[in-house]
């Protein structure tokens, strides 16, 4: 057993140290096999944006495999480099999770080989946001207007990469944004023109703010399109249950069930990949 | 009937108690003698009463009976369990014979520093944080740097963003203070400087969303609290040129510019120096900071004292892209050349170990060493200006490049000493790069929380020994090495220097070392039971000098083990305190 921690920590040690490199006291790991019986832990980023969709399709899952799901609030509010993200992720999966719902599924996920990602249970896009009438799409609005991007997020790599690929003259000035509430007033009061953000987030924005009615979604044109594949993340020494979670997911796509989920929250996008 | 009710309520209270403050043996030490301004200003040698021991941050023990001949005699005086596991990077204070230790969790323990008996201990009952803020509980575990002694009273600051007032007989509080909004992601993980009358703490957890546009430096009346004056390190209203380093970014799109070493002080002039980390996002391409220098990320700030307005600052690293802090140990020394006296101010402020020197009454640069394998900087200018090289930034989302040093240094938060003795500056250093890519790291969908990739901590090509101390020998037109000892462990404490001619510190193979200021040769070493960690220090206590050695989890030590593996890391973090002293005899 020890040498697998000293394997996870190792694995952790060489993606997780940030600005103020931590660590995990070996303390911290339970070493102890969880007493699951019919029942699996599946943990949420409670400030995750898709967090109570994550759950009706963990909750589908469960019943899907004869398993009681085990609601636990995982974590959050990491800061913007993930200092400290890594560490925390570990240590509940480790010591808390059988499985973690609402993860990016791509081949850039930040997460070590400990841990293996399930097939994407629904894919869904980036969206650009306007309060302008006149404008159909990106690309009519004036260059020398700013725009604003959700800070580190697929969407927001989409635009740097076709930005790099334009003359300064054919690029938009980009702030980044942490805080959608913000980013939504910035565009209200014409400090951007528009902003990039995941499609579940400006559905949230659209349910909390009432002025919010008045943005809309327009093309990307002439950025291409941007998805997330949106999936869960289990113990890579767990493959049993990973095989059965992507049998069920196979069978809740197809049978429609998570289609009506996207419908239930407003989003657009598709179930499965 | 009611009896039985009153019976349960008055057990159910009792547990509730017992529940609330764990029950610890808690003693008093009789007629504390007080921490004067006098004694802040001029520490008596037999005390560390601060953070380095003095407002300099040198590091440095005037006390000389352990010395070159006498260290090989040293003997185990006690040796004492810290309270809570965690990354061990504490700073023991000790006065009048009680030794104060701050450990993870933000708990404080008074010991008698002669015996290790424990007097009287401090649990800081922190928020149950919900799990939206799981960063402040990796944070709290993690509380580093020192507490303060002023008056009869110990001052800390807390993960929860307070500063806690104790009184030092007892550890009963005696006030604390909000200091800011812990809810929005604020953190301290640095402790206080008590300088003319006021407590200045800075502020960390500077890249979370919901601090953007704000890091701080704060000054509070030690007496009542109150805030002074605060300055923000990334956004100065004063100062345009500041504001136009971002590249037209706003204010509340700007993240990072965290000070997380405890400053500098100089009584004389009033000035309290601090060093400042990188900016937020890493990548400029995420930051949209275009080729600005995004000032005052790694940077040193010299602040006025009595109004926090800004003397002057240095930019060490303009235009970070790969996570090199530049926040570490700020060092104030005077030397007399030819009649003169120079007061210089010198750091190997940030991750790429390039060590400066600058003229502390007016940041002028005046030299600059390089000390580990770095690729980062291409050349400063005479007058001080610092180039970047430009083929490291990332012109592409995913475009990699190997950085050296690496995210956990070269430099890292382990403290070097300046001896007087010998004008030489001890650094403790690794050699190490890694791979950098700006990239979409998402973890929740939509919701990314990085934005920058990092590869392994590798060793540079050619070197195949991790740690590193460096002896640099300083003058006010340069900073020569003197010797450098090399080891395949890297280093993991900050170092000590005495007026004994001795450097102490420590590395992950979990030996301390006293060095031969003069020569590098080891003159003494003893194997612990964990990396050796923290911040070594010495007092005296009846005609009797102490060495105190912090040990326990590093992560210096595993975030490149893999460079050592001959040298396994304990899976046990064993955070203690070693205190060592000469037999009677030799003393």
């Amino acid at each position: 057993m020890l040498r697998y921690l000293t394997l996870g920590l190792a694995l952790l040690m060489a993606g997780g140290a940030y600005a103020q490199s931590s660590g995990i006291p070996p303390e911290e790991m339970d070493n102890s096999r969880r007493l699951a019986g019919d029942a699996i832990n599946v943990c949420f980023d409670i400030t995750s944006l898709g967090r109570a969709f994550d759950e009706d399709v963990a909750r589908a899952i469960g019943d899907a495999l004869f398993l009681e799901v085990n609601v636990v609030e995982g974590f959050g509010g990491f800061p913007l480099n993930g200092d400290g993200f890594l560490d925390e992720l570990t240590l509940a999966m480790n010591n808390t999770c059988d499985m973690f719902m609402g993860v990016s599924v791509s081949t850039n996920s930040p997460v070590s080989d400990a841990f293996a990602l399930t097939r994407p249970y629904a894919t869904i896009p980036f969206v650009f946001v306007v309060a302008d009438p006149d404008w159909q799409k990106l690309g009519d609005i004036p260059k020398d207007r700013k725009l604003g991007t959700a800070m580190a997020s697929l969407g927001e790599m989409n635009y740097i990469t076709w930005a790099q690929q334009q003359p300064e003259a054919e690029r938009w000035v980009r702030y980044p944004y942490a805080n959608f509430d913000l980013m939504t007033t910035r565009v209200l009061d014409g400090t951007i023109a528009g902003m990039v953000l995941w499609q579940p987030a400006f559905a949230h924005l659209q349910q909390q703010r009432p002025d919010a009615a008045a943005l809309r979604v327009i093309a990307n044109d002439p950025i291409p399109n941007a998805e997330v594949h949106v999936g869960a993340l289990v113990s890579s020494r767990n493959s049993f249950l990973r095989s059965q979670v992507d049998q069920a997911i196979d069978a809740l796509v197809a049978d429609g069930t998570i289609a009506g989920f996207l419908e239930k929250y407003g989003y657009t996008g598709h179930a499965g990949e | 009937m009611k009896i039985d009710l009153m019976k349960s309520l008055l057990v159910a209270t009792t547990a509730l108690i017992a529940l609330s403050a764990p029950a610890q043996a808690q003693g008093v030490k009789a007629d504390y003698v007080p921490v004067t301004d006098e004694m802040l200003a001029s520490p008596p040698a037999e005390d560390w009463l601060m953070f380095r021991g003095a407002y300099n941050n040198q590091g440095y023990s005037p006390l000389d009976l352990i010395n070159k001949d006498t260290v090989g005699q040293l003997q185990l005086a006690w040796a004492w369990p810290m309270a809570e596991a965690g990354i061990q990077e504490t700073a023991p204070l000790v006065h009048d014979g009680v030794m104060f230790l701050q450990t993870n969790n933000n708990i404080v323990e008074a010991l008698d520093a002669k015996t290790g008996d424990l007097i009287w201990q401090y649990r800081h009952v922190l928020p149950q944080l919900p799990t939206s803020w799981s960063y402040q509980i990796n944070q709290a575990r993690r509380q580093k740097n020192s507490i303060a002694l002023y008056q009869d009273k110990v001052i800390l600051t807390t993960a929860d963003a307070k500063i806690v007032v104790l009184n030092a007989a007892d550890g009963k509080v005696a006030w604390e203070k909000q200091v800011i909004d812990y809810n929005l992601g604020y953190s301290y993980t640095v402790g206080p400087l008590i300088a003319d009358g006021k407590i200045i703490s800075a502020i960390s957890g500077c890249s979370i969303a919901g601090t953007a546009g704000g890091c701080y430096i704060f000054a509070h009346d030690v007496n009542t609290g109150d805030e002074l004056w605060r300055f923000n390190t990334i956004d100065d209203p004063d100062n345009q040129a500041q504001q136009d380093s971002w590249g037209g970014v706003p204010a509340e799109n700007r993240w990072g510019g965290t000070p997380w070493t405890t400053g500098a002080y100089d009584p004389e002039t009033k000035t309290t120096f601090w060093g400042i980390g990188m900016p937020g996002p890493y990548s400029e391409l995420i930051r949209g900071s275009g080729d600005g220098s995004v000032l005052y990320t790694n940077s040193t700030l010299a602040l006025d004292v009595e109004t926090g307005k800004l003397k002057w600052y240095y930019q060490h690293l303009p235009r970070d892209n790969w996570d090199l802090d530049s926040p570490f140990e700020r060092i104030l020394v005077d030397q007399e050349v030819d009649g003169q006296t120079h007061k210089l101010l010198i750091t190997a402020a940030g991750k790429n170990g390039i060590a400066f020197g600058l003229d502390r009454d007016t940041g002028k640069y005046l030299w600059s060493k390089e000390t580990v394998v770095q690729n980062v900087v291409t050349g400063i200018d005479p007058d001080g200006t610092v180039h970047i090289n430009e083929d490291l930034v990332s012109q592409a989302v995913g475009e990699e490049h190997l950085i050296c040093a690496s995210v956990s240094g070269g430099k890292l938060w382990q403290a070097g000493a300046y001896s007087p003795l010998t004008q030489a500056y001890f650094v403790p250093l690794t050699e190490a790069c890694n791979t950098v890519a700006p990239t979409q790291t998402e973890f929740t969908a939509g919701n990314a929380v990085g934005a920058v990739k990092f590869g392994p901590r590798v060793l540079p090509e050619g070197i195949t020994d991790a740690g590193l101390l460096q002896a640099l020998s300083i003058n006010p037109t340069q900073g020569e090495s003197k010797w450098q000892m090399r080891e395949r462990p890297s280093m993991t404490s900050s170092v000590l220097a005495t007026a004994g001619g001795l450097v102490f510190g420590g590395d992950a193979a979990r030996e301390v070392k006293a060095w031969d200021q003069e020569t590098g040769d080891v003159v003494w070493s003893q194997r612990l039971n964990a990396p050796i960690g923290g911040y070594p220090m010495t007092y005296e206590i009846d005609g009797e000098q102490y060495l105190a050695i912090p040990t326990g989890y590093s992560n210096s030590a595993s975030s490149i083990s893999s460079a050592f593996p001959e040298i396994p890391l304990p899976t046990g973090s064993g955070n203690s305190i070693f205190v060592f002293k000469l037999p009677k005899a030799a003393s």
